[in-house]
């Protein structure tokens, strides 16, 4: 180790300063660490919207609602005329960003 | 379809980048084997000596990719359970079809053979004269395949993996009641299982502090290590599981790594194999102790190997019988 | 021990110095590969975010839905089914759901309507999303006019508006009481739109639902479990899809810093071979140039990383906004809630540095066998 020299020579060297550079990085990375645990979901808990889930039996997010089938993506159809699912010919923008619910890629029971 | 997720697709990545990196190692490897001779000063010669630092930074950062796909691959496993049906953990993601466990299985043997790669290659590099370098390009053809396979075989676990099949989970895989290589370990018995465990630990840890008192016996240290690491897995599923799971018959070593038990998995796995590999590592030191120019080398390498190594197993067997005291389960028929 | 980190540390000095005479050159590829890791990263935080918040709320949703399927569409079902279905073992609960679609031209929106017994409404009382009292101006107290069934405006008053809390599953809600959404969309007593069915033991969700298809042939169940699989995979596809297009720019950046590391200048060159004469062996050469990567890619990642966390949870992801809005009016204002994920960490992590160490990896070394004199001379 090279002990001594000034404070401002030390500062100087590069891997100090590569050191300061990633210790910051580094500490800013634990900090959205420490963020994501205290603020995040696992730490949390989810909010009213469990309630209003459990109450008014919701099956579905409010997060595409510019059409039938991708207001309800769990409850979209299988082929029939006239109604789609998400990916099927896609009309709306969002139809292209959501896959087709589960129940329509395994259908669990024979001829649904 | 499930090939799309990122951490499938990073890992497929890392294993095609791998493979294709080892292809032109082989091959010169195969010159290696053929054609090396250190005496001589042909023009051949000094073309492969140039050529071993390429291959040897290509193969080093190989296995270094290989061995934290390891930890991501199963880490994906235990994060992909929520999408098959049945699946609770790592272990029914494996079962969703037949590559699941020997992906792993070859991924853990490539883990061990790449890790004492990488300490035989930095044993070479200390010789004047390199004089490892024929045995390590053998290793390293006696490697390769391995990780083409393994390259082959996750891929076809990746693209096989139906969401339709219903799988089957830790609960049925490692219970007593069944058959086959993990029921047989879930159904020994938790007071033999214990035994082998803390058995094989008193070994190593013997040995090791043998090894380090007297300064002979790296050979020895290193079965001991492969021991422990057999009976240290065996007892995880029979016998330290229980505890922390705190239920009498919950057998599964997977389960360990979930957030709900802490992580304590990672605690438990990575010490283990990182001081089993280091193990393995001294016993290689120990078995080039007599070649002439790696004579100091090979005697401060496998005592640096063998500290590191003590270190994981104290930390591995230290945490196991902390995780076992402090456990509310009592199995009265263990102890007495 | 000291002194190998000592060694370690005269590299990076090296490296350090040597990066910073060509300080724009370097200072642009930082910015290209923060870049690339910064999208990377984005995406998939936020996808994470969104399916994870998905699976907490909607864990509460029920086991069971049945739709009925008339000439292969969901049609309304009678309330009859209920008592067809008679005490089915495990189920502890069963009820209709009455809800509907409501187009509203005045912005060009689709509603949500649903019945609320649970909050005693009066006849012409609403309860509404956020979204909507964002959209139409609304608050508590302020009439909502929409056209009826019957062709007539129906006036109702706002009652107040959901938390925005739930604005993730609430922004497009219109709440009211029974018998007025019965009278505003004009379906008889006795239809629902689906029924739902709690399952108190999830070993028992499948044997119910087979049970139903054989009490009820013309009917649909849809179980939760599906429903939490749907969200669990709703953009793993196009995440994939995203990522492999951001593959491309990956590989664009990998070709980039391979012929950026190949094509060293004639000064480089002259570097090594001074280097080299002056003690340097091909192997210390080769780990100077390694450690001027994996500077470089460490920053990247660590600095995309940062940057695409402050996106997603402290800017709301507003690049996203437009591709997911879509055409919707509605669009739930949420503010995602960050997630520790390890192997999203490990999987950017392997993203963002191999790629670029594995791409310098060759021209480095033709750098470093290079003989001293051949260019010196």
């Amino acid at each position: 180790m090279v002990i001594g020299g000034s404070i401002r020579e030390r500062v100087a060297r590069p891997s100090n300063r590569a050191m300061a550079w990633f210790l910051g990085l580094g500490a800013l990375l634990s900090v959205s660490l420490a963020h994501a645990l205290w603020f995040g979901l696992d730490g949390a808990d989810p909010g009213h919207g469990v309630e209003l889930v459990r109450e008014l039996g919701l099956s579905d997010l409010a997060l595409f609602t510019e059409a039938r089938y991708t207001r309800h993506l769990s409850l979209a159809d299988s082929h029939a005329a006239f109604q789609d699912h998400p990916l099927a010919l896609d009309h709306f923008p969002t139809a292209s960003l959501a896959a087709p619910p589960e129940h329509l890629r395994n259908p669990h029971v024979a001829g649904d | 379809m499930a090939i799309l997720n990122p951490a499938i697709l990073a890992l497929t990545l890392a294993a095609l980048a791998v493979s294709l990196a080892l292809l032109p190692a082989a091959v010169f490897s195969l010159r290696v084997l053929r054609q090396w001779d250190m005496d001589s000063g042909s023009e051949r010669q000094l073309g492969l000596e140039r050529s071993t630092y390429l291959i040897s930074t290509l193969v080093a950062f190989a296995f270094a990719v290989e061995l934290i796909a390891l930890l991501l691959f199963i880490y994906n496993a235990e994060a992909l359970s929520t999408q098959f049906v049945g699946a609770m953990c790592a272990t029914g993601v494996l079962n969703v079809n037949g590559y699941g466990w020997p992906t792993l299985l070859l991924k853990v043997l490539i883990f061990f053979a790449a890790a004492l790669w990488l300490q035989l290659n930095r044993l070479d590099n200390r010789g004047e004269d390199y004089p490892l370098t024929r045995r390590k390009y053998g290793l390293l053809l006696a490697i390769a395949p391995l990780v083409w396979a393994e390259a082959a075989v996750q891929t076809l676990f990746f693209l096989n993996m139906n969401p339709e099949v219903i799988t089957s989970c830790c609960g049925s895989l490692f219970s007593a009641e069944g058959s086959g290589v993990a029921a047989e370990i879930a159904g020994l018995a938790p007071r033999e299982a214990a035994l082998l465990f803390f058995g094989g630990g008193l070994t190593v840890l013997g040995l090791g502090a043998w090894r380090l008192w007297r300064g002979r016996g790296g050979i020895p240290f290193a079965l001991g290590g492969i021991g422990a690491f057999v009976t240290a897995l065996m007892g995880i599923v029979s016998f330290v599981a229980l505890y922390v799971y705190e239920h009498p018959h919950h057998h599964c070593p997977f389960c360990i790594l979930k957030a709900g038990h802490g992580f304590i998995g990672y605690g438990l796995y990575i010490p283990l194999f990182a001081a089993t590999a280091l193990a393995l590592g001294a016993g290689s030191a120990a078995l080039h102790r007599h070649v002439p120019s790696l004579r100091a080398a090979a005697a401060l390498e496998g005592l640096r190997s063998i500290r590191l190594a003590m270190i994981g197993f104290v930390w591995f067997y230290a945490l196991g019988l902390w995780l076992v005291a402090r456990s509310n389960l009592t199995l009265t028929e263990v102890w007495w | 021990m000291l002194q190998a980190i000592e060694r370690q540390r005269y590299f990076i000095d090296y490296s350090l110095s040597s990066l910073a005479r060509r300080r724009g050159k370097n200072l642009g590829l930082l910015t290209v590969y923060s870049l690339i890791v910064f999208l990377l990263a984005s995406v998939m935080l936020f996808t994470q975010s969104l399916r994870q918040e998905a699976a907490a709320i909607l864990k509460e949703a029920p086991e069971i839905l049945v739709q009925r399927i008339a000439a292969g569409r969901q049609d309304l079902i009678p309330a009859a089914y209920l008592e067809r279905m008679g005490s089915l073992r495990g189920v502890s609960e069963k009820r209709g759901r009455l809800w509907g679609y409501h187009f509203d031209p005045a912005i060009k929106a689709n509603y949500t309507l649903m019945t609320a017994d649970q909050h005693q409404l009066p006849p012409d009382g609403i309860l509404i999303g956020a979204g909507i009292a964002r959209a139409r101006g609304l608050g508590a107290g302020d009439f909502l006019s929409l056209r009826g069934n019957d062709g007539k405006p129906a006036a109702f008053r706002v009652e107040g508006i959901l938390p925005a809390e739930t604005e993730l599953i609430s922004s497009d809600l219109i709440l009211m009481a029974e018998p007025s959404l019965r009278a505003f969309f004009g379906i008889p007593d006795g239809l629902y739109t689906d029924l739902i069915l709690k399952v108190s033991n999830p070993r028992e969700v499948r044997k119910v639902a087979e049970k139903l298809t054989l009490l009820l042939p013309d009917t649909r169940p849809i179980l939760r479990e599906e429903i939490l699989r749907t969200y669990d995979a709703i953009f793993n596809w196009r995440e994939g899809v995203v990522f492999v297009l951001l593959m491309g720019a990956l590989l664009a950046f990998v070709i980039f810093a391979w012929d950026k590391a190949s094509g060293l200048s004639a000064e480089e060159r002259q570097e090594i071979g001074i280097l080299k004469a002056i003690g340097w062996e091909t192997g210390d050469v080769i780990r100077m140039k390694f450690w001027e990567g994996g500077l470089i890619s460490l920053s990247a990642f660590l600095l995309g990383y940062l940057l695409a966390y402050l996106h997603v949870f402290f800017a709301d992801g507003f690049l996203f906004e437009p591709v997911l809005k879509g055409w919707a009016t509605l669009y739930p204002a949420f503010r995602p809630r960050p997630v520790v994920d390890g192997l999203q960490l490990a999987t950017l992590f392997f993203f963002s540095v191999f790629p670029y160490t594995l791409a310098t990896l060759v021209p480095v070394w033709r750098a470093a066998i290079t003989d001293p004199d051949s260019v010196m001379r």
